[in-house]
Formats: C-alpha cells, structure tokens, sequence
C-alpha cells in the first residue's frame, strides 16, 4: 500500500515536470495555429504536412454557420483565431467590421497562382484581404444519348427540342439570375423593369421544365425524367460519379458562383505564421489535395493541371458573378416571377 | 372533489387553448397587419394593409384558386371512393370490419413522406407502371406520369382516404337498419330507401369525412412539391416560402390568415347546405 503511493507520488511530479517542460519548449517557438473553418474542409493530411514544414501544430476549430463564425470572432475582438475560412457575403461583413487583417504578400509568395475568374469580386474588390479556397458552382448536365444538339449555355435550355425535359434547382435567385444572363444582364439586376422583363421570359421556359427540386436533383437523371438538369456543384460531382458519360456545360453566358475565402482575423495572434498558412494553401499540390478532399471547384490556377478535371472550370470561361443580396423592391420582383415560374410550369 | 371545484379539472384545458391556439392566431392576426422590413430578417409594428392589397396580384388568387380546384377535386374522388367503401365496411360481419380497419391502420405505422417517395417509385418514368406498361405492350415509351396534375391528385388522395372511409364507417356502423326494413316493408324501392333513410342518416358521417378530408388538402402543400416537381404551387407552399426564403412574415401570416378565413366559411357553408349540426368525430 505504501509503496503505491510512493509510485504515485513519482508520477504526479514527473507528469507535472513534462508539463513544465513542453511549456517552455512550446514558448520557445513552436507555435500553433488555430483554423477556424466547417468540419470536413480539410485533409488530415494537409494539415500534417504544414506541421511537419513549420514545426507548428494546427488547431482545427468548427464552426456550423457563417453567422456563428462572426459572432465568435466579433467576441473574440477579430482574436483567438489564425486563419479563418467562409463564405464571400459573410466576408464582406468581417471587412466591414474591421474584423480582418491584410494579407502579407511578402509572405504569401504563391499569391499569382490564383485563378483570377474568382478575384475582385464584391466581398474583398482589392483582393487585399482574402484569397480564394474553393468554389461553388451551379452547372448545366446532360445526357449526349438523349439530347440531339449541343448545349452550350443557359439560352440552350430554353430550346423547344427540350420540351419537358428539364430538372432545375429550386434557387430563386439563381433561375431569375441565369435568366437575365441570358438577356446579357447582371444575376444581381436591381432594376425592377429588367427582372420583371425576365421574368416574361422566364415563363417562355417553363414548358421544358420537368420538375424543380432542391435535394437530387440529379437522380432525375438517373430515373429516365429528364434529359437535362442545372445542378449545385455537389449534385454534378454526385452525377458525374454515377455516369462519367454525362455532359458537364460550362454555360458561355458566365458562371453564377460563390467563393469560398481565407483570411487572418485582425487581431490573430500568429499572423506571420497565419500568411504562411495560406502560401502553403496556394500550393498546387496542396490546394490538390484539399479540392479532391471537399469537392469545391479548384480555385488555384496553378492546381488546374493536376487536380481532378472535373474540378476545373475551363479556360474558356472568363466571366462569373457572385449571387448578392439586393434591395426590398427588387427582391419582390423575382419572388413573384418565382411563383409565376413554377404556376407556369405546372399549367403546361 | 367538491361540486363548485369543478372548474379546476377544466381549467388546464382553457389555459392550454389559450396559450398554445388563441395567442398564436391573434398573434398571426396582428403580424398580417405589420409592414415587412426592406432587407433582411423581421418586421416593423406599423400598420398596413399592403400584405392585403399584394394578395390581390393575380399570381397569387390563382395560387388561391388552385388550392381550392385541388381540394375539391381531392374532396369530390375521396367521396367517390370513401362512401361505398365506408358503406359495404359498416355491413359486413364484425370480423370482417375489425380486418377491414386494421388494413386501413396499417399504412399509418409508416411516415407519410416515406410512403410518398413509395409513390415517386412506382409512378416514375422507369418505375413499376411504366415498366409493366411497357411490359405488356401497350406503350412504346415511358409515359410523364409523375410531376402533373393526376400525379398529386392520386398522392392527396391516398393520404387522405382513410379518414373519408372511417368517418363513413362510423356513421354506418351505429344505423338502425330496421328503419330501412320498415321502408322497404312499406313498399319504397332500394334507391328511394336509400335515399330517403340511409344517406340522411350517414350525412354526419359524410360531412365529417368531407371536412376531414378538405381542410387538411388546403394546406397539405408537400405532396404537392414532391409529387407535382413543385410545379403546382398551393397556398401552403406559398405561405411557407414567404417565412423561409422570401422572409416576408407579415405577408405568410395575410395570406394564413385569408387561407383560415375562407376554410372556415367553406364549414360554415356545408353545415349550412346539410344542415347537419353534429359531426361525427369532428366537432
């Protein structure tokens, strides 16, 4: 009995020693770096490879929603955190609040291999603040055996040989925005007379029209509905898995996307380590990794020649536009082409 | 308990009415009356009656019209169905009834949504009836029989079938049958017998399973996005876009309570033309 407690007693001081010891090892210079981003963006292997770099640990912190990223870092006074990563609206919101910090281009060494299709877009204009990690991106899928002509772009969809045999995404604002890129308008058009213009047109679609779903909308494919689907980015991954065979349309009108981005909070408390961080990112091997990982279009020029083709948005497509909130009144028009959309589509 | 107690027993039930059913409605009263606010989330308390006015838009009385056309119709075939179905269960043998009900109560165990997707299966264009149609011969190509008009009717209709059926049944079920024996004793024919003693007196029955069967189809919307491919756009659909994705709350509560009002005149109207006061099973 004795004797255990002696064995005890050696542990507790030898564990308190090692505690002491890692500390100060650990103010020495091995310093972590905390990424705040969803669960699942990146690779354990990316992350180990960092490590194994730098030296440094990477402390991966979730969070569920771009809102709850904001409160924390609102809390956090733009702290506590190294690098951060989420969507464009919720971006434009931190710079806002002054919440991010600009990025070390001295440090960020591989900053050119970005695809410039996702730079200077609303959220970070300068690209002073931000780079690209990711893309998402609605497409145009067909079946070549079952559809007699070439699809190029949205306009196609709108071709009478389609009767009936079009599934679409359930995004209002997305249906309304690649419609008046078809009209050579912007997918954020505030001018009620335009939507409302679009929206007759819209209703000139509504006989190819299948069906409208949000969840699978792929499988349409699959069960002999439709012959041609506009999808999400995962919905095309998930059709392509299911029969290579399938066309994927990069639509020539322009991309309607959203851009997911990295930045280092104001106050981060390793910056320099951070602005390595995302250098690091921006390796073609790396940003490899990560895109096959999570399934995001490759936004690092750089990755295009190794990364998965389907993650690869040709070179031919040079425009692209993120979808934005708009004001009340124009936000009114395309609820009610919306509605009047898929009234129309059931009538015929 | 003491005899001027009694209120205590009930009290809970009041409150609970109050709490969990008036406050809500006023509460959707009040928002139909609020001006929504330009962008973003909430409303303002200001008085308006802009909601009001936007429903008169023909986009949306024809979102009205459709609901009502689907609720009838749903109404009218589950009648045509219901009633025969609910007559011949009340007259057969005890142990014909009790398999009878519990067939009906069997697809219950099951969510409704599931059974729904069971429909997407067989009506799809490579599902069970297109194969065995073209199985048989009898088309050449599939034919688009989900994503219409038929294809929700037929999914309304068998989720709400069950309830015409047993509203029926009960009815049937607690009739005096000598009163048609002493009808046909006194020389009236099948049909006026019918007519005259056994329809009059499952009318409570009917009516409930009308009900039963109306005001739910009024605001079963999902059906209609599942099985109609969200073509066919319902007061209920419209009311749950406007809270989620058009964040209009004081438009989806106008337009809840329009939906509220005319149902409750549609009611009114059957008891009116029936003139049926107890409903059986409802009220």
């Amino acid at each position: 009995m004795k004797q255990k407690r002696y064995v005890t007693g050696i542990v507790l001081v030898l564990a308190v020693l090692s505690v002491i010891v890692t500390a100060c090892t650990g103010k020495a210079g091995k310093e972590e770096l905390v990424l705040f981003t969803w669960q699942g963006m990146f690779p354990q292997e990316v992350l180990d490879g960092f490590t194994e770099r730098t030296g440094s640990k990477v402390v991966y912190s979730n969070f569920d929603t771009d809102e709850t990223m904001l409160e924390r870092l609102s809390q956090a006074k733009g702290g506590s955190y190294d690098v951060v990563v989420a969507d464009d609206y919720i971006i434009e919101q931190v710079i806002a609040s002054g919440l991010a910090s600009e990025i070390d281009k001295s440090v960020v060494t591989n900053f050119g291999n970005i695809n410039p299709l996702y730079q200077g877009h609303f959220y970070d204009p300068q690209d002073q603040y931000t780079i690209p990690h990711g893309a998402g991106i609605p497409l145009i899928v067909y079946d070549p055996a079952q559809v007699d002509f070439e699809i190029r772009g949205y306009e196609d969809l709108w071709n009478p040989a389609l009767k009936d045999s079009v599934a679409l995404i359930g995004n209002y604002r997305v249906i309304n925005g690649i419609t008046l890129l078809t009209m050579g308008k912007s997918m954020n058009e505030t001018d009620p007379g335009v939507i409302a213009e679009a929206g007759k047109k819209l209703l000139e679609l509504a006989p190819n029209v299948r069906m409208i779903q949000d969840d699978n909308t792929q499988n349409a494919l699959f069960n002999g509905e439709a012959s041609v689907a506009f999808l999400y980015t995962s919905q095309v991954t998930r059709a392509l898995e299911e029969n290579p065979d399938l066309k994927v349309v990069y639509p020539q009108e322009g991309l309607g996307f959203g851009i997911l981005g990295a930045f280092v909070p104001s106050q981060a408390p390793h910056k320099d380590l951070a602005n390595q961080f995302l250098n690091y990112l921006l390796e073609p091997e790396v940003s490899r990794q990560c895109f096959e990982y999570n399934g995001y279009y490759n936004t690092n020029k750089a990755a295009d020649a190794i990364v998965t083709p389907a993650l690869v948005v040709p070179e031919s497509v040079t425009s692209g536009e993120i979808i934005q909130n708009v004001p009340g009144e124009a936000n009114e028009v395309y609820d009610k082409n919306w509605i009047e959309f898929k009234a129309a589509c059931g009538e015929g | 308990m003491r005899k001027d107690r009694w209120w205590l027993c009930v009290a809970p039930l009041y409150v609970f009415t109050l709490l969990f059913v008036l406050g809500p409605a006023l509460y959707m009263v009040a928002v139909s009356f609020a001006t929504n606010r330009d962008s973003g989330y909430g409303f303002q308390w200001s008085f308006t009656l802009e909601n009001f006015r936007r429903m008169l838009d023909p986009v949306y009385l024809q979102c009205f019209y459709q609901s009502f056309q689907l609720a009838f119709t749903t109404t009218a075939v589950a009648v045509l169905i219901g009633y025969p179905f609910g007559y011949f269960m009340g007259r057969l043998s005890p142990r014909g009834r009790k398999i009878l009900l519990f067939l009906i109560m069997v697809p219950f165990w099951t969510s409704s949504l599931i059974r729904l997707y069971g429909w997407l299966i067989i009506l799809q264009a490579r599902g069970i009836v297109n194969q065995a149609l073209m199985g048989l011969g009898l088309v050449k190509e599939p034919l688009k029989i989900l994503y219409s008009y038929p294809a929700v009717l037929t999914g309304m209709v068998y989720a709400l079938l069950p309830f015409m059926m047993l509203a029926v049944y009960s009815s049937v079920e607690k009739m005096d049958w000598s009163l048609v024996e002493a009808a046909r004793d006194l020389g009236a024919s099948p049909a006026k017998a019918f007519f005259t003693i056994t329809f009059r007196l499952t009318l409570p029955g009917l009516l409930s399973g009308i009900i039963l069967t109306f005001v739910p189809s009024m605001g079963l919307f999902f059906i209609a996005d599942i099985l109609g491919g969200n073509k066919i756009v319902l007061v209920g659909s419209l009311i749950q876009d406007q809270l989620t994705r058009g964040s209009n709350w004081p438009f989806a509560a106008a337009l809840a309570l329009v939906l509220t009002v005319m149902t409750s005149l549609m009611i009114a109207l059957y008891r009116r033309i029936t003139h049926v006061r107890d409903l059986e099973g409802v009220f």
